[in-house]
């Protein structure tokens, strides 16, 4: 009979600590008295008592890393909670945060990336020779499940960058399968990038048969680029195949007159934890360079050393803004 | 009591030492790092010791292991998923902020939050919503309702029910 007895207590102890806090400050007083009088009256009150208001405490602790602004917490409860609608104002805020975070925030994250076949942490590479021989080098943050059968070679990209080496053999296609289209290859060397809600094609040798469902099959050849949506393969663009290749196997970024803001949301792919700039004030610079990839931290400081208008703080170290403050 | 205690012992010892390494093989083949792998087979052991009744009577090991490991790692992803947008809204406020917060006051929070997300999993949505509009963003009673379009009564019993859902989802925070 203690359970139930402890099962009363603490729904009395809610029903007291709910009228603590109600609107009306005479009902107010009167349940401090009330409650007081009550956990005096049990140490079992008192216990049960103790347990929610300890609760309340910890809650109204998880404010104070933002001085007491609640919407951190309230974004991160957001983030996990059960997909459901959710209030208009909590609508609100999370969109002033896409605005601002643009492309930073993995929010779509899944599970499904910590059980994939393969990956490779944030920041560090790996390559892999597959069972028919074919190589596969993952950029830092990627991931894939494999899936060989006897007529058919499957890779599918579930996040990030890989470069793929196809090994020859003609009775066994060899496919990558993105989000957005099945890529075919029988014995070539390309790279298939995931972005959000759309895959990133670069051929390096040779050609691929790349399919959309509902769409026709595009031919794409080495030096050719495109990136792929649910609405078809995009327009093909002309890249230097070798020095993407070189790029890839010195995990560099090369850029050649590319704004600042896509460097940075490169480099955010390749680093742990979050990297914020303010994009207004890092409008308008253009970057020309060639960055480590896996040494994000003096890859800034070489954009640092190119740039001083910009400014780079580090809160943690998985905590980075960068910004532009004009000058006094 | 005397009984019972060798036996379990033994349970987790003959469990530890037949299967332990293929858990870290099988886990290591998961996740890239080693030492998460070692970390979470590690707390997957401890996991299963601590709810006893599942020692007794298992009838595939390894199955029930991967299968609590497989859980370890949702709650590890879940766990960072918290953690990334709290850091992510802090960083917009940051500027606004009179000190940075230290790391051990972020870790705190987060770990807390988690605890007070899985508390409040099963609740209805209305009491969920309510419980933090007035708890965690101090909204009065009445706004609350306002907002939830429902009576400043039926406000009370969702915080009821909420400050409830929490003692029993958890105690150990509770006590």
């Amino acid at each position: 009979m203690n359970r139930p007895r402890t099962e009363v207590a603490a729904e009395q102890a809610a029903h007291w600590i709910v009228r603590l806090s109600a609107d009306d400050p005479a009902e107010r007083d009167t349940a401090q008295a009330g409650f007081a009088a009550w956990k005096a009256a049990d140490p079992l009150h008192a216990s049960a008592a103790a347990g929610m208001e300890n609760l309340l405490r910890q809650l109204s602790a998880v404010r104070e890393p933002a001085g007491g602004d609640h919407r951190p917490a309230r974004a991160a409860l957001a983030a996990i909670a059960p997909k459901r609608p959710r209030p208009r104002q909590l609508a609100a805020a999370s969109a002033v945060a896409v605005l601002l975070l643009t492309g930073v925030l993995a929010l779509g994250e899944r599970p499904a990336y910590l059980l994939a076949d393969l990956r490779s942490p944030t920041g560090q590479w790996s390559t892999h020779t597959l069972a028919d021989g074919s190589r596969l080098t993952l950029a830092g943050g990627s991931a894939v499940n494999l899936r060989f059968t006897a007529g058919e070679r499957h890779v599918e990209l579930v996040r990030g960058d890989i470069l793929v080496d196809v090994a020859k053999d003609a009775q066994r296609p060899f496919f990558v399968d993105s989000g957005q289209a099945a890529i075919r290859a029988l014995g070539t060397r390309f790279t298939v990038r995931s972005e959000d809600g759309a895959t990133v094609l670069s051929m390096l040798e040779s050609k691929v048969l790349a399919q959309v469902p509902q769409h026709p099959a595009v031919v794409v050849q080495a030096g050719q680029r495109t990136r792929i949506t649910d609405d078809g393969v995009g327009p093909l663009t002309s890249i230097d195949a070798a020095s993407v290749h070189d790029a890839w196997r010195a995990r560099q970024l090369v850029v050649d007159d590319l704004p600042l803001a896509e460097v940075l949301d490169e480099l955010a792919r390749h680093r742990p934890g979050q990297l914020h700039y303010d994009r207004a004030q890092v409008a308008g610079i253009r970057v020309a360079a060639v960055l480590p990839l896996d040494d994000t931290d003096k890859a800034l400081q070489l954009l640092i050393d190119n740039f001083p208008q910009l400014r780079i703080r580090m809160l943690t170290r998985y905590l980075v803004m960068v910004d532009a403050p004009a000058k006094k | 009591m005397p009984t019972i205690q060798p036996s379990l012992q033994q349970q987790v010892q003959s469990l530890y030492s037949e299967h332990h390494g293929w858990l870290v093989g099988w886990l290591r083949k998961k996740l890239s790092c080693p030492h998460g792998a070692a970390d979470v087979a590690q707390d997957t052991f401890v996991r299963i010791i601590a709810s006893r009744d599942a020692l007794f009577g298992m009838r595939e090991p390894r199955a029930y292991l991967s299968t609590t490991a497989k859980r370890l790692l949702l709650d590890r992803a879940r766990r960072q998923i918290l953690e990334r947008s709290y850091l992510a809204e802090l960083a917009l406020l940051a500027d606004s902020l009179p000190g940075a917060p230290s790391p051990d006051e972020i870790l705190m929070a987060v770990q807390a939050l988690g605890q007070i997300a899985t508390a409040l999993d099963g609740l209805s949505s209305k009491a969920r919503d309510a419980f933090l509009l007035h708890y965690l963003e101090e909204q009065s009673q009445a706004a609350v309702a306002a907002q939830l379009k429902v009576s400043t009564r039926m406000v009370q019993k969702y915080l009821v029910q909420a400050l409830l859902a929490c003692r029993h989802a958890c105690p150990a925070m509770a006590a």
